[in-house]
């Protein structure tokens, strides 16, 4: 049982539904549990209302009531009615020759909680435990027959509470781990962003213009029916962000040129893609940008560089960064020359369809521009 | 013996209130609306009333303004699921005495009601 119950995520239903089972199929009034809400530190009541339909859900039990400091408190003399408490208990502790005669404030004690347990009308409560922290109290209330429970119910009891204890803090675990999670994924996000900056701090081409290509590529990428899970998408981000991050390494008269290139100069700015890579490879959150960034200069008829990949051997995200880098460097104005209309960017994209593009990227990605004219 | 009130629309909460307070040896009534409460506060003339802020038909606000303008001496506190400011403001504007928000704690309910019956005590 306790796997199945570790994997549930919303305990809440899952605590209902044990009460549901204990109040009809074992035959009792009521059933209910008390479960440690950490956020507003008292504990909550989970209750499944029962043939006699006592509500319990509307109460709560601060962390210093009585029956919560019983289940918290270690007390060796007294260790018996802390695995469990019930009426029938209490009353053969305060009856017979027991602790309970010689310390007033342990009769004090047990009076008071057998008032509460007759207040809910609860003959029995089970304490689970998680690694020291009490989690949760599993309330039962009396046999519908009248009679007493026997030991084996009562260790069944303890074992399921002991389970639902598990159920709540593997629930509570998986939570915090997934905001931790959230988080990290934040934080590179804003990595990536930052060293985007970076690389346009060096470069014409503004920041503004960079967080447009990571727009359109993400597009593009949903127009083509990629599948992109939050990883997937995060990578692509940072792909098309960070495509150019080598050129932190090129200097700076080959990169702000205001004229075309010669072939000395040309080899030089090409290794920029390795240089990238370089700058990316030692972080393992970015190893698969670093692919696309290795690939994002290569060409669909295997002419590009600096592998000479060929169709799919290069990766769809890398062939999406090329379309989109190529698009924008047509329409921006550098400072040799001016932009051109979209319409002339999206001639020259379909004439280089099959040579230096992928077509089916071509296509979505014009169908993406003309859906979103507004968005540049 | 202390005549308690207790006002809530929902009977298993009401059940269990009324016999909660009656081991503690007060005279307790209940009622499942707020035209009932009115009722009662004529005949059973309640010194405490634990009057639910959001019934069903009638708004438990109404019943405190009618209550409050008939017995004031009437000690009225609110019970509360949500913890509407607004509601409670104008509550507490219009004279209760206390309010106390679901889910609640026994503990604090039966010690909010005792302190409200010493005050009362002390009145007299």
């Amino acid at each position: 049982m306790t796997k199945s119950l570790v994997r549930l995520k919303r305990p809440e239903r899952l605590l209902k539904m044990i009460t549901r089972f204990l109040s009809r199929d074992l035959g009792l009034t009521h059933a209910a549990i008390l479960v440690f809400n950490p956020e507003k530190s008292h504990y909550a009541v989970f209750d499944s209302r029962g043939v006699k339909k006592l509500p319990l859900s509307f109460l709560r039990f601060d962390a210093h009531h009585p029956l919560i400091r019983w289940f918290h408190s270690k007390d060796k003399e007294t260790q018996m009615l802390r695995n469990y408490l019930s009426r029938e208990r209490i009353q053969t502790a305060l009856r017979h020759d027991s602790p309970a005669k010689r310390r007033p404030e342990l009769r004090k004690d047990l009076e008071g909680l057998a008032r509460i347990l007759k207040d809910l009308r609860v003959e029995i409560a089970i304490p689970g435990h998680f690694k020291e922290v009490l989690v949760a109290i599993l309330l039962v209330g009396e046999k519908l027959s009248r009679r007493l429970f026997t030991q084996t119910e009562i260790h069944f009891f303890q074992t399921l509470v002991h389970d639902m204890a598990l159920a709540v803090k593997t629930t509570e675990h998986s939570r915090e781990i997934k905001k931790l999670r959230q988080k990290e994924e934040e934080t590179y996000y804003q990595i990536v962003k930052s060293l985007a900056q970076q690389i346009h701090a060096k470069d014409p081409y503004t920041f503004g213009h960079i967080q447009q290509v990571e727009q359109l590529g993400l597009l593009a990428a949903e127009e083509l029916g990629l599948e992109l899970d939050s990883k997937r998408k995060a990578t692509l981000s940072a792909g098309l962000l960070l495509h150019d991050v080598g050129k932190i390494g090129i200097p700076d008269p080959i990169l702000k040129k205001p004229a075309s290139l010669d072939s000395d100069e040309w080899k030089v700015m090409r290794t920029h893609v390795e240089k990238g890579v370089k700058i990316l490879e030692p972080l393992t959150d970015f190893k698969e940008a670093a692919e696309i960034v290795h690939a994002h200069h290569e060409r669909w008829d295997g002419r590009g560089y600096p592998r000479g990949l060929k169709g799919e051997a290069i990766p769809i995200e890398a062939r999406i960064v090329s379309v989109v880098d190529a698009f924008h460097a047509i329409v921006s104005t550098r400072c040799y020359r001016k932009g051109r209309p979209m319409d002339e960017a999206f001639e020259e994209l379909r004439r280089c369809s099959d040579s230096q593009f992928d077509s089916r990227v071509v296509e979505a990605f014009i169908r993406v521009m003309k859906k979103n004219r507004k968005v540049i | 013996m202390t005549r308690l009130l207790v006002v809530d629309d929902e009977p298993e909460i009401c059940d269990f209130l009324k016999s909660f307070f009656e081991d503690r040896d007060f005279d307790v009534q209940t009622a499942l609306s707020g035209e009932r409460a009115l009722e009662l506060v004529e005949t059973f003339k309640p010194q405490v009333m634990l009057l639910d802020i959001k019934m069903g038909s009638v708004d438990g606000i109404s019943v405190l303004r009618k209550v409050k303008e008939k017995n004031p001496k009437t000690k009225v506190i609110m019970v509360t699921a949500l913890e509407t400011t607004e509601k409670i403001e104008e509550a507490m504007r219009l004279g209760a005495d206390n309010y106390i928000t679901k889910p609640l704690s026994l503990e604090y309910l039966e010690n909010d009601v005792r302190e409200k019956i010493a005050s009362l005590a002390s009145k007299a």
